[in-house]
């Protein structure tokens, strides 16, 4: 099992109990006054024969609350995950936090630095350092637009292929036009678990994909990756308290669904909401009110029970790995971590979500290493207090650097970044003015020329080409070939 | 009318209104603009404008914000609009074209396995003889001006500013 780190002190809580309380029962309210749009007949059915009021005409669901928090109840508190390689076999819920990779539409081509779609050998590459990396536990949906030369309609497969091959890690699965299926196939071709997706189109809407991806993956006994995208101000209330509950009742939606399919289904909600740039539209990824949405919704979910990851972590509207993309990521990823998120999604993102580097993946797990030493939190007992050693020394000329002590506990309070620049200035000058960024380039050229992930099976690996194969053949067939 | 809407407008240009200001605008515009065209068309009136334009995101695809914004503007710019919603299916396209005299078809899909529909309404409008007699503008998120080159439309805009010139340059405006 990957054992990835533990909160070992209070969560932070920005909400008061009653508070709590108070936006339970607006989530609630929406889900029955409100309703949600199910653009899907069989679960319209379904939730029809479980007591929720369903207008099959406009397709409106209202949920009653008995109804929703039933199914909550059905979902596990806390769950194992396995991974084709048992060392990351993950332990979802509870105080345990892991470190995942988010974004990649693109790559940075290593030359120039400039984002364009990956070649066939990057991508595989880009997964190759994401596996090798010891503080990303779990690997998400992204990089997902596959690669160069691929019809829209394999980009999912042929990632989720390569995944397979080169990291023994726990995957994301994404769905589009039924794709997920065949996924599905790849990733049990190879002996592991994956997270499978569905979230809403918000406000409060479902699309058939959606739903369809919700009784292939519980069909196939994977656990449930649910969350929504709410835009604060756009496909939400700007209010970050009035989209906490909106995204909170799009994800109960989603779990009524999950949970009467498939009672006691393991599921794990998403948080992604975020800020509009009112300029232009765009997401305002890292704007500090995502921060206070995360720290709001991992404390909602921790009430609940129901283990939560947060994916708004991991994106910063730079374009650049500079300052402004360093604490866009930085302050939600340790207020989520800090709040009760299971998983924090972090590694490798730049531009928002549309592009992976391989290199900020080498910065970004040091950040998670560090993130993950705050979570140890501080010791309190007679061996830290020292109260001998500090008698022993006395004051100056005594100090502590030869001792035992000393010896021991350094290594445990400090971590040592694997790329950052930490000389003096004159090693400094004499070492060629090296910064993080040229460590951690030189990191990825070691990692690309020595790391390899648990081997396939020449069998597997067939397998895997024939699932694709057979994709290829079942695209083709329905016109959707391009 | 039009002069409060070109205000509000040129204010999101100068960057002194932001999104919110502008599509609450756009839904006054709109309610203010059904109004009044039920009264020229008792009055047998007609509205002096830039053109028309029929607008809606295509069938599949439920994605309002960046459609309503441009639908806005289009307004703004002085076009007379009409906003057909999400989800719009090509047969759809083609009535509300015939119905109001469509100078300009302006579709959007944010998701790529949406995108494509584009394609079938291009042929639909060729095969009920109306493509000649309208331009096609395409934009959205899974839009990119090689793919609207490839299906064969008139133009693509990267955003809703852009958008309002180029239905004006369409229109020789």
């Amino acid at each position: 099992m990957n054992k990835g780190f533990i909160r070992r002190f209070k969560p932070l809580e920005i909400v008061t109990e009653s508070q709590l309380e108070q936006v339970h029962q607006a989530t609630l309210d929406v889900l029955m006054q409100t309703g949600v749009s199910i653009l899907h007949e069989r679960a319209l059915q379904l939730m029809k024969d479980n007591d929720c009021l369903v207008d099959f005409d406009s397709q409106r669901v209202r949920i009653p609350p008995h109804v929703v928090e039933e199914c909550l109840r059905r979902s596990p508190s806390s769950f194992r995950v396995k991974a084709r390689d048992p060392k990351h076999d993950l332990l979802i819920g509870g105080d345990r936090v892991y470190f995942r990779n988010f974004a990649g539409m693109d790559t940075v081509d290593l030359g120039t630095w400039e984002p364009r779609p990956p070649t066939r050998e990057e991508y595989y590459n880009l997964v190759t350092v994401l596996d090798a990396l010891p503080n990303l536990h779990a690997i998400s949906c992204y990089p997902y637009f596959g690669f160069q030369g691929l019809p829209e309609v394999m980009k999912l497969s042929e990632g989720e292929a390569a995944k397979a091959r080169n990291t023994g890690k726990v995957q994301i699965i994404c769905y589009s036009k039924g794709s997920e299926q065949f996924s599905i196939r790849i990733v049990k071709a190879v002996g592991g678990e994956a997270f499978g997706i569905s979230h809403p189109a918000s406000p409060l809407a479902y699309y058939p994909d959606a739903i369809d991806a919700i009784y292939n993956f519980t069909e196939a006994g994977f656990p449930m990756h649910v969350g929504s995208g709410v835009i604060m101000g756009a496909t939400g209330p700007a209010s970050i308290m009035g989209s906490t509950v909106s995204n909170n009742a799009e994800i109960m939606a989603l779990i009524v669904i999950i949970q009467l399919v498939c009672p006691g289904t393991r599921v794990i909600v998403n948080d992604f909401v975020h800020a509009q740039n009112m300029r232009t539209g765009s997401p305002a990824f890292g704007d500090i009110s995502s921060a206070l949405h995360v720290a709001a919704f991992h404390q909602i979910w921790r009430w609940y029970g129901i283990p939560s990851c947060s994916s708004l972590t991991g994106v910063s509207s730079s374009k650049r790995i500079d300052f402004q993309l360093a604490y866009e990521k930085t302050i939600p990823s340790l207020v989520a971590a800090l709040a009760g998120s299971n998983i924090v999604d972090l590694h490798s993102s730049v531009n928002g979500e549309l592009t992976a580097h391989p290199v900020q993946a080498v910065l970004d797990d040091d950040l998670a290493a560090m993130i993950g030493r705050f979570l140890d939190g501080v010791e309190v007992s007679d061996d830290a207090l020292a109260l001998d050693l500090i008698n022993e020394v006395g004051p100056v000329p005594g100090h502590f650097l030869g001792k035992e002590h000393t010896r021991r506990w350094w290594r445990k309070e400090q971590y040592m970044p694997r790329a950052a620049d930490r000389l003096g200035y004159p090693e400094w000058l004499k070492g060629g003015k090296l910064s993080a960024l040229d460590y951690a380039r030189t990191r990825v050229d070691e990692i690309l020329a020595t790391h390899s992930s648990a081997p396939l099976t020449a069998e597997q690996d067939r397998e895997i080409e024939r699932i694709l194969e057979e994709e290829r053949l079942y695209f083709k067939a329905r016109d959707l070939w391009a | 009318m039009t002069e409060a809407i070109r205000l509000i407008g040129d204010g999101f240009a100068s960057g002194e209104f932001f999104l919110p200001e502008l599509v609450g605008a756009g839904d006054i515009m709109a309610v203010a603009q059904g109004i009044l065209e039920s009264r020229l068309k008792r009055d047998d009136l007609r509205r002096l404008a830039l053109g028309t334009v029929v607008i809606g995101t295509v069938f599949g695809d439920i994605h309002t914000i960046g459609k309503s914004m441009v639908a806005t503007l289009l307004c703004a710019e002085g076009f007379t609009v009409h906003d057909i919603g999400i989800s719009v299916r090509s047969s759809s396209f083609v009535e509300a074209i015939r119905e109001h005299h469509a100078d300009i078809l302006a579709m959007s899909a944010l998701l790529t396995t949406t995108a494509p529909e584009m394609k079938r309404v291009l042929a639909e409008l060729e095969r009920t003889g109306l493509r000649t007699g309208v331009k096609v503008m395409v934009g959205g998120g899974a839009i990119t001006q090689a793919f609207a080159n490839a299906i064969g439309a008139d133009g693509y805009a990267p955003d809703a500013p852009q958008a309002a010139r180029l239905a004006r340059a369409l229109v020789g405006r």
